[in-house]
């Protein structure tokens, strides 16, 4: 008996030491993405993930599309688009014969009513884009969308447009439609939902009525998503060829994967950035004295070393920050001149605080208020989620304490933290964000409606706050950009909002597996995870589909043989055993 | 029971100790104007007073209804009841794989004390033993996934196969074969130290001495003497450790991407997810109270005199 189950537990062994290599025998073409992030959804109304905006992207199509590199808006479902005297009705004329994945014809009804549906039930994608907007069909072709306010996004219609034939049913409320589970894979992009057994894992199979292929075949079959939760795990599985391309990979792997055969590494920037607030003292709850002192703010804006921080933490991957970026396009940027610049200077902030008259006057190593009394100790929260927080303390507190200035940590998770903030009871923190093409929004946080919710600063200025109503009804994108620049300045001139550094994405792909990734945006962009990811569509195999399994063939085979010889032993250590037992 | 009706109430107050607003963290930097904000504050019911929210919950849950996950939007039972299969398969797997193998170790090693048997089983399985499981998991990665590429770094399927029937049902064996390895080395030590030290205790036992002067076989004496009156310890730290089976591993899931239930629970801390934490903490704790029972009903069956005490 006990001979038999050593035989079998040997050859199970061997078997499962055996890839499963069935997969690869059909022609499919499988493009295989991983990522560090998990999907909580497929629907497009709940989910706010980064890797789920990916599969919205190639599952539905907008009415405008954008161009990989700038942003700028190209045909999408419609082809063309004009629009009113007054600009603020947009005449979007569609493709002909559009069509679902299903089969069923796309036409304007599906268009209107998404839009009118969203904006009555906000749907947390759509709203912000679609909630002045009103949508009526003139024809099966013609849509036309009118806004009650000036709106400088238009004729940018980038919300997914849904099957109005599978909404319809389960859109009957706010509620009930986040519910949906959105398994139903029909879409009008180049790829839809094919599977989503669990958190870990989405596949997609290529849309054979998709308007893009143009008749063609489409050169890729499917597409999985695949999110780990271990990244160095997923790097190897880049480097063994299990993956054809990673993103969120941790920096410190980058140099690694440089020196690797066959695979390329990706910088991409899109926006995202890394702070430290002060508190600016709008809220209920008050920050130390001295930081309502604009002197007192700028020497600890000199007092900080953002190349450090990109050098240590980020292996020096990250593009050092003036202002805040408030779009995916580093345009939105206003270059502040150099000699404006909070530039690491700890002797000049010395001086700052000096001339103040924030002196130490008993000598503990902290300075006083200019009374002589409170001593300056920042009280810095530590975000527990992000794993920079506690470096980046640290770093805080040493270049605080060359400026006589003390640091007292506390930690939270994001979401105490962010009821911290909206409270006041702290002095600065340590966070980041990651903008939206339209800087709208991020702008939208440092006015005053905006105090008790995103305002991280907790800081107002009358003159920012006219320039943002002035920014968010102006036409003329020339314009925009300039006031969105002063409205930035101001920002920075006053010190409370200090940018570390433009975050990159870390990406990779292996190079003998496709071809054709583009960045968006043009040469700073990352390949995948972008704003409207463009590289799907374009993307082609390399050479034919080459098994990455067959290297390994020798390896497999000597296992087998590795497991037979132990179970070998272990039988005859037995049988030994036995016949001593039986000599007793 | 009373312990569950404890849990229920601490589990609420637990995550609400700490003034919080999920809506606002969840939804930070996602555009979404104001009003829509206290919309969803509503549709969560956080806008009510701590107590109407805590009758509500009470309520609900009586009618085991443990309400909509803030993260997916889905019913938190079937979120749950999705993880439980993966999370099952692999604790439930290593769980009994360590505590057959481990006891056996224990038992060889007892036997023959001072050995090198013994001395080979006790340190390998204390080695193990006082690695960090997430650690042991990495060694093993690297080694079997990497290096020698016979297993995937992770996942429970191969990314792209639409397999299914048998060939499905062998990759996830090859799938669960490294983080159930690494589960079981981690845990062996446990079963292997409290087995061999509890058959030394009754090895001294008259008894035994008795059933060898009977003639019997040194086997014999060992399974059907020694052996069940040592057992007792053992069952208690199994009926334990399988009542953490649906706890899942955190940290062994995590270095796998193994999508089960400690995965599920660091996620909903993130948020946090209210009622997917509470759903998943009642869980967990009817578990093991479930398994703690299981294992007072077996000492009786094993030990009569339990039962009278």
């Amino acid at each position: 008996m006990k001979r038999i189950a050593v035989v079998a537990l040997a050859v199970l062994l061997a078997a499962l030491t055996v890839p499963v290599a069935s997969a690869q025998e059909d022609d499919d073409v499988v493009l295989k993405i991983g990522n560090t992030q998990t999907f909580d959804t497929m629907n497009p109304t709940a989910g706010f993930n980064v890797n789920e905006y990916e599969v919205w992207n190639l599952q539905y199509a907008t009415l405008t599309d954008k161009a990989a590199d700038d942003f700028a808006p190209i045909p999408g479902l419609a082809e063309s688009w004009d629009p009113s005297e007054d600009g603020l009705t947009y005449t979007y004329t569609l493709r002909d014969d559009l069509v679902w994945s299903d089969g069923e014809p796309l036409t304007a009804e599906d268009i209107v009513w998404t839009i009118n549906t969203s904006r009555d039930q906000g749907w947390a994608n759509h709203i912000s884009t679609v909630q002045n907007l009103t949508a009526v069909a003139v024809d099966e072709q013609t849509v036309e969308i009118t806004s009650s306010v000036p709106d400088p996004k238009l004729p940018v219609m980038d919300v997914y447009i849904v099957p109005k034939h599978i909404w319809e049913p389960v859109a009957t409320d706010a509620e009930a439609v986040t519910a949906y589970e959105n398994l139903d894979g029909v879409g009008s992009g180049p790829f839809t939902i094919a599977e989503f057994p669990n958190e870990q894992l989405v596949r997609m199979v290529a849309n054979p009525s998709f308007w893009g292929w143009q008749g063609e075949e489409p050169p890729i079959d499917e597409i999985v998503f695949q999110s780990y939760t271990n990244p160095d795990a997923m790097v190897a599985a880049l480097t063994t060829g299990e993956m054809d391309a990673i993103y969120q990979i941790p920096a410190t792997a980058m140099a690694d994967l440089e020196d690797q055969p066959d695979i390329e590494t990706v910088v991409g920037f899109q926006g995202g950035f890394e702070e430290i607030a002060i508190n600016g003292g709008a809220a209920e709850g008050q920050p130390h004295p001295a930081l309502l002192d604009l002197e007192v703010r700028r020497a600890i804006s000199f007092a900080i070393d953002k190349e450090a921080v990109i050098e240590d933490l980020y292996a020096g991957l990250a593009l050092p920050a003036t202002t805040m970026s408030p779009g995916a396009d580093l345009k939105w940027v206003p270059d502040i001149p150099e000699e404006d610049q909070f530039t690491y200077d700890p002797e000049r902030a010395n001086q700052i605080l000096d001339d103040a008259g924030y002196m130490d006057s008993d000598g503990d190593g902290v300075r006083e208020m200019p009374d002589g009394t409170n001593p300056i100790i920042l009280r810095h929260a530590v975000h527990t989620g992000e794993d920079l927080a506690i470096p980046i303390a640290d770093l805080l507190t040493g270049w605080m304490e060359q400026i006589g200035i003390g640091v007292e940590l506390s930690s939270y998770d994001g979401d105490q933290l962010f009821e911290l903030i909206i409270q006041g009871d702290y002095d600065t923190f340590y966070w980041n964000w990651v903008p939206f093409v339209d800087p709208d929004p991020m702008l939208s946080y440092f006015t005053e409606a905006e105090l008790g919710n995103y305002n991280d600063a907790n800081w107002t200025d009358p003159r920012y706050e006219e320039l943002y109503a002035e920014q968010k009804v102006e036409l003329d994108p020339e314009r925009r950009l300039e006031i969105v620049h002063d409205m930035l300045t101001i920002l920075y001139e006053a010190a409370v909002y200090i940018p570390l550094y433009i975050a990159p994405e870390l990406q990779a792909y292996r190079t003998d597996r496709f071809e054709g990734w583009v960045r968006q945006p043009a040469e700073v962009g990352p390949i995948m995870f972008s704003n409207t990811s463009p590289s799907y569509v374009l993307l082609t195999p390399v050479g034919g589909d080459s098994d990455s399994g067959a290297t390994n063939t020798w390896l497999i085979v000597g296992g087998i043989a590795a497991v037979v010889v132990i179970g070998g032993v272990v039988l005859a250590t037995r049988r030994r055993s036995t016949t001593a037992d039986d000599r007793e | 029971m009373l312990t569950l009706v404890f849990v229920l109430v601490f589990n609420f107050f637990l995550f609400r100790v700490v003034q919080t607003d999920p809506v606002g963290s969840l939804f930070r930097g996602r555009n979404i104007p104001q009003e829509r904000l206290d919309e969803l504050r509503e549709e969560f019911g956080l806008d009510e007073p701590m107590l109407t929210q805590f009758g509500l919950y009470l309520r609900e849950t009586a009618q085991l209804n443990f309400g909509y996950s803030y993260q997916s939007r889905q019913d938190v039972w079937g979120e749950i009841s999705e993880r439980i299969p993966p999370t099952v398969i692999l604790v439930g797997v290593s769980a009994v794989l360590s505590a057959v193998i481990g006891t056996l170790g224990g038992v060889i090693a007892a036997w023959r004390r001072n050995s090198w048997k013994d001395h080979s089983i006790t340190s390998g399985t204390m080695v193990f033993y006082s690695m960090p499981d997430f650690w042991l998991g990495m060694v093993l990665l690297v080694l079997f996934a990497v290096v020698l590429g016979w297993f995937p770094v992770g996942g429970m399927v191969a990314a792209g196969s639409g397999e299914t029937g048998v060939s499905r049902l062998l990759d996830q064996l090859h799938h669960l074969f490294l983080p159930t390895l690494t589960l079981t080395l981690a845990y062996l030590g446990e079963y292997t130290l409290v087995t061999r030290s509890s058959l030394l205790d009754v090895m001294g036992e008259d008894y035994l001495t008795v059933a060898r002067a009977k003639g019997l076989r040194d086997v014999v004496v060992r399974n059907r003497h020694a052996v069940p009156n040592a057992l007792l310890p053992v069952v208690t730290l199994t009926a334990i450790n399988f009542g953490f089976v649906l706890s899942g591993a955190i940290a062994v899931e995590a270095v796998f991407s193994w999508p089960g239930l400690g995965k599920a629970t660091a996620d909903a801390i993130r948020g946090p997810d209210l009622p997917m934490l509470q759903g998943l903490f009642l869980l967990f704790s009817a578990a093991v109270i479930f398994f703690n029972l299981v294992a007072d009903l077996t000492y009786s069956w094993l030990d009569p005199r339990v039962e009278e005490a």
